[in-house]
């Protein structure tokens, strides 16, 4: 085991991203972005296509440099002390997979070691039992199906208990069951204090989960407040009133108002 | 305040490696091709011992086993692994990206190891060649020299094409130009010229330090210059596949 690193960030906040600045090539991808994460919260990061979600996420995990900016992770910089920030989350990612040949249980021992986390078959086992994948322990990943592989990663993004968990639109291409099934799963961490950072195209869903959301559009955060302020704030917004349909406005509302109609590619 | 505690390097390598061979292992038919082609030669060459000598055919054969784990082999996979985001899986968990590449190419040198020692088995059942336990020594560690030559030609390749489609496709066409060339040109049989190339091409260089691993006695100053030739070629194609290469294949 290396040394553990206390980090010298007294804040409770599990993350803080502060003037944030991606670059591709001459492009600026995200502008000047900060917000922060706080335990036990579901926090929202909502956009249109090419807004700059992606890029915002991918900065936070250190798969891309920022430009310009700072990050820390329950305290760690993600450019100072890369290896305990990305210790300190769990990420699901939506183009991201596992090696199709490794079964079940395998994957979760790679991990496992990865996070320094020893677990043994039986405690193995309670958690697959847990995720109705026991059956499927010895079953590559290549052969489960897409609800599964959903399952094993969630699994493995929290298999360290990490502070904070990244969600790239988690539910995306799942059965409703399975929806239901996760966001059970996500409302069970905020219960035990984890702060999860998720994106995702649904308002409903976003509306009804989500503590506080950030709306980003063309690499700015335009908005940032819980759901119900976003809505009360904008309210007697022309662009959201027109956007309303059905007389009452939701969030899906305020989302279109804010960011335009115009669909982007 | 919080603690966070890292795993030492030793044991996310050692992870890494375990999930790494287990993936060859299920993957074995396409590792047994890459032994069974340079097996096939070796066999089918057998008339040549006595002409050129076992050193010669065995080192032939040799190469193109290492031309294949290098090219085929290592490319392809880091390739797949790359397009379906495996890589970027492993890079958001604290492993740092030298132990997931190394865990990669121990898994490879694995196989230059296994294949030379099936070749030298191979060359001594069938063809009756027999070499000096010094020979078969510097033989071995030779060919991994070698090997890290078509590994770092694969990492230029990836580091190139991002496709995993296209660098399948790049890679045989590699392999086989390699083999052609590289065999028929050392032959003579396509003109003086190509086989002077030949001789100082990656194939030719490293063919020829293998053969000379293997006799020691015939190890001169020509065997010193190809081993120079082949670390640089070795050098140069690592520092341009290291630099072009992108973990993310979007």
């Amino acid at each position: 085991m290396n040394d553990p690193i206390t980090n010298t960030n007294h804040t409770s906040l599990v993350l803080e991203v502060e003037g944030l600045n991606v670059y591709y090539g001459a492009f600026q991808a995200v502008r000047n972005v900060s917000f922060n994460v706080r335990p036990g919260e579901i926090f929202g990061l909502l956009g249109p296509n090419g807004a700059g979600k992606t890029s915002t996420l991918s900065a936070v995990e250190g798969l891309l440099k920022p430009h310009s900016g700072t990050i820390r992770v329950a305290g760690y910089s993600t450019r100072e002390q890369p290896l305990y920030a990305r210790a300190s989350m769990g990420v699901q990612l939506q183009a991201t997979s596992f090696q199709p040949e490794l079964t079940v249980s395998e994957i979760i021992r790679l991990y496992a070691g990865i996070y320094g986390v020893s677990l043994s078959k039986e405690r193995i086992d309670g958690i697959l039992s847990n995720i109705k994948l026991l059956d499927a322990a010895n079953k590559r990943y290549g052969q489960l199906s897409g609800g599964q592989q959903q399952r094993v990663s969630l699994l493995i993004a929290t298999i360290h208990e990490p502070r904070l968990l990244l969600m790239d639109e988690p539910t995306t291409g799942l059965d409703p069951q399975s929806r239901r099934q996760l966001w059970e799963r996500i409302e069970a961490m905020r219960e035990k204090g984890h702060g999860i950072l998720l994106t995702t195209h649904s308002m409903e869903e976003a509306e009804s989960v989500c503590d506080r959301i950030a709306i980003i559009d063309h690499g700015t955060i335009i908005a940032i407040d819980t759901p119900q302020a976003l809505i009360d704030t904008n309210r007697g917004n022309p662009e959201v009133i027109r956007a309303s349909r059905k007389g009452k406005i939701t969030l899906e509302d305020v989302f279109i108002g804010l960011t335009g109609t115009e669909i982007r590619s | 305040m919080s603690t966070t505690t890292l795993p030492s390097t030793y044991t996310v390598f050692s992870h890494l490696l375990r999930a790494d061979l287990t993936t060859q292992w299920r993957n074995r038919r396409a590792s047994l091709l890459v032994v069974l082609v340079p097996t096939i030669i070796l066999i089918s060459w057998k008339g040549l011992v006595p002409k050129f000598g076992g050193a010669f055919v065995l080192s032939n054969c040799i190469t193109v086993g290492l031309t294949a784990i290098g090219l085929m082999g290592y490319s392809n996979t880091v390739a797949r692994d790359r397009d379906k985001g495996i890589f970027q899986r492993l890079r958001v968990a604290p492993a740092s990206n030298w132990t997931i590449m190394a865990s990669r190419l121990t898994v490879q040198l694995m196989m230059i190891v296994i294949t030379t020692l099936v070749l030298f088995l191979v060359g001594y059942k069938f063809d009756g060649i027999t070499i000096s336990a010094g020979g078969y020594f510097g033989g071995l560690l030779i060919a991994i020299v070698g090997g890290a030559v078509y590994l770092s030609l694969g990492q230029v390749i990836v580091g190139l094409i991002k496709n995993p489609e296209t660098v399948n496709v790049t890679t045989r066409l590699v392999y086989f130009a390699f083999i052609m060339i590289g065999m028929f040109g050392e032959l003579g049989v396509l003109g003086k010229e190509v086989g002077d190339a030949v001789k100082w091409s990656p194939y030719g260089t490293v063919k020829h330090i293998v053969s000379a691993a293997l006799t020691p006695s015939t190890w001169n100053e020509h065997s010193w210059m190809a081993l120079l030739v082949t670390l640089g070629y070795t050098f140069v194609f690592a520092f341009l596949g290291i630099k072009w290469f992108r973990w993310n294949s979007r």
